[in-house]
């Protein structure tokens, strides 16, 4: 990313200029060191002052203090014992100690060094013993305690006679510029994480040639190609736009509003299939570079789920009108037979009967209904009966939803012609609920009602709803045939119908 | 409302899933004097019945079993015969197939049915 690249390349001048600054201060004072310079011209308060370097005068002792006061570096030199013999200005106040406390004491008691690596102070002091100089990163402990990054220059200095008399430290505080460069390094680890691991497409261009500066996994995913082939090329010529006019009027409409939005792009992905992405792109200034940050969403899937969504409720829509059209056919039906006294009673246990049906196949998810599910549902009225008086007795059976609409609504017919006038209506008659799956000749789904110790069933000269129901509709709903006998017992009642018509998963046997 | 006397019965085709909706239909029809040429509960029903059999007005669930009921509206379309969709989707929800042809919402009250198929018949 580019924050990255502009954030470390400014520490890289700062740290540069640094170093120069450094070695400026070290060149100058191994000059003098060395009697190379025969005056310096130093600028203060009172104007340009002259210092003649030649000689061990006075003068001369209070230019050199001056001039190291002077230099914004910490400089400490240390005899060969390790004993301060001079700290300036910036050493004083790095390491808080003023020169007339400082002098004399060993050096470690003005500050400890930690290295990175254990072997470090090794190396470096091989390396000052055998080039006279060393420079590098460590880090002084103070003494309170506190740890500060430093970058130093070390030198020998050495007496007229050219023997070691010590060392000469040039010494800067880099502790902000270290926490500076980690927070960095921090925040492109974790920018660059959320940047790979997003479930969006990301895409950085160059406003200024509307090309591809960086490319995240599910951009090249997505355009199947890897970033490397991504990076330097222009939306038009990646596939995600169809026309090259629009990418260069997005850029200028960028200028202006500073995003822009498609809503639902289409595109086409290398492998032919249609994609709807939603295309968010904004103009940001990356420490004053500006950038385009393109996100890109696939919403195919959020939009086949809104088209499945407005189908599900065209679907319920459609079913709750139908069910109101059966209530209302129900209703002129029942109206139409019967006494008008029982017309709410009837008419209540008969959309009763609707609803018991349409409970089961909601449970089911509209797949079917179990036959015995259906018997317990439709009976409900009659469940102290049940396995006692009324007995079912059937293999598990799968009723399509219509199956199970048609056989619930002529159960309940049956159950309630029963219990007025039928082996329900007295005190010991039983019913047998049946039903079977038959293989042969024909796949053939049956079911039955059958009544004895009844009262004897007659047939009734009026055929009433109730007659229709358990008959044509029934046969209706199964494409089967309902067959009524009357006997002594009480009524017969047998639907026989094509086993795929009837069940849900026509299967035969187990 | 019963046809006059010089007419000779329309014959209706009525393709309804529901058995009990076709079965209320098909009383209310030949209350209303109209003769049933057949009720059809599937597509394929409905599109053998529409090949074969005469008749003269049909009335089309727009939805049959879950199957749309659009190829027996163009089949209608294809020989020439009225018909009058009846749904329980809303227009917008409505195949093109069903466009031009009467629409009743579900459910309908059957005068309205029946004023709608009068409007619909071929005149004799």
């Amino acid at each position: 990313m580019l924050a990255k690249s502009s954030s470390f390349s400014a520490l890289h001048e700062e740290n540069a200029e640094l170093r120069a600054r450094l070695d400026e201060a070290n060149e100058m004072l191994g000059a003098i060191r060395g009697g190379e310079v025969d005056a310096l011209v130093v600028q203060s308060a009172d104007g340009p002052k002259v210092y003649a370097l030649q000689g061990q005068d006075a003068e001369n002792n209070r230019f050199r203090g001056e001039m190291l006061a002077q230099v914004s570096d910490a400089v400490i030199a240390a005899d060969s014992e390790e004993r301060v013999i001079y700290l300036n200005l910036a050493a004083e106040r790095l390491y808080g100690f003023d020169a007339s406390e400082a002098l004399g004491r060993p050096l470690s008691e003005i500050y400890q060094s930690r290295w990175p690596q254990l072997e470090d102070r090794a190396v470096a002091k091989t390396i000052l013993d055998k080039c006279g100089e060393w420079r590098g990163e460590c880090i002084h402990i103070l003494r309170d305690g506190r740890e500060m990054n430093v970058e130093a220059g070390a030198a020998v200095l050495r007496d007229t006679t050219g023997l070691s008399a010590g060392t000469l430290s040039v010494v800067r505080d880099v502790t902000g510029r270290k926490r500076h460069e980690d927070e960095v390094l921090v925040s492109e680890v974790r920018y660059r994480r959320l940047f790979e691991a997003a479930r969006d497409g990301i895409l950085i261009l160059d406003p200024a040639t509307g090309k591809i500066i960086d490319a995240n996994p599910v951009v090249t995913q997505m355009l199947g190609c890897p970033d490397t082939r991504l990076v330097g090329k222009t939306l038009f010529e990646v596939g995600l736009l169809t026309d090259d006019g629009v990418g260069h009027d997005m850029v200028a409409e960028l200028k202006r509003a500073n995003q822009i939005r498609f809503e639902n792009l289409p595109f086409e992905s290398p492998s032919g299939r249609h994609h709807d992405v939603e295309f968010v792109a904004n103009l940001y200034s990356e420490n004053d570079r500006p950038v385009i940050q393109c996100n890109i969403r696939d919403i195919t899937e959020r939009r086949r789920s809104e088209e499945h969504v407005k189908l599900l409720m065209a679907e319920v829509n459609h079913r709750a009108k139908n069910m109101l059209a059966v209530v209302q056919a129900v209703a002129y039906q029942t109206a139409k037979f019967g006494d008008p006294a029982t017309l709410a009673d009837r008419l209540s246990g008969r959309i009763g009967a609707l609803a018991a049906g349409q409970d089961l196949l909601v449970k089911s998810q509209w797949q079917g209904v179990e036959v015995a599910d259906l018997i317990t549902a439709q009976l409900a009225h009659f469940k102290d009966l049940m396995g006692a008086r009324v007995l079912a007795d059937g293999p598990p059976a799968l009723l399509t939803a219509e199956a199970a609409q048609g056989i619930g609504m002529a159960l309940h017919e049956l159950a309630t012609n029963a219990a007025k006038y039928g082996a329900l209506s007295n005190s010991e008659g039983r019913v047998r609920i049946v039903w079977q799956i038959i293989d042969d000749p024909k796949p053939t789904f049956s079911i039955s009602w059958l009544e004895e110790g009844g009262p004897r069933a007659e047939a009734s000269g009026r055929r009433g709803f109730g007659q229709i129901v358990m008959g044509r509709m029934a046969e209706a709903a199964v494409q089967g045939v309902a067959r009524i006998t009357y006997g002594a017992g009480g009524l017969a009642w047998t639907l026989t119908a094509p086993l795929d018509d009837a069940l849900a998963t026509a299967k035969v046997g187990p | 409302m019963s046809p006059r006397a010089n007419e000779r019965q329309a014959r209706i085709l009525i393709v309804e899933d529901e058995p009990m909706l076709a079965f209320v239909l098909e009383e209310v029809l030949i209350d209303e004097g109209f003769e049933i040429a057949g009720v059809a509960g599937r597509l394929e029903t409905a599109l053998a019945m529409i090949e074969s059999e005469p008749f003269d007005v049909a009335i089309l669930d727009a939805n049959l079993a879950g199957v749309s009921a659009g190829p027996a509206a163009s089949a209608l379309t294809a020989r020439g015969t009225p018909f009058i969709v009846v749904s329980g989707y809303l227009p917008e929800q409505q195949q093109s197939a069903f466009s031009g042809a009467p629409r009743l919402q579900k459910p309908c009250r059957p005068d309205a049915l029946i004023a709608a198929l009068r409007g619909i018949l071929p005149s004799q």
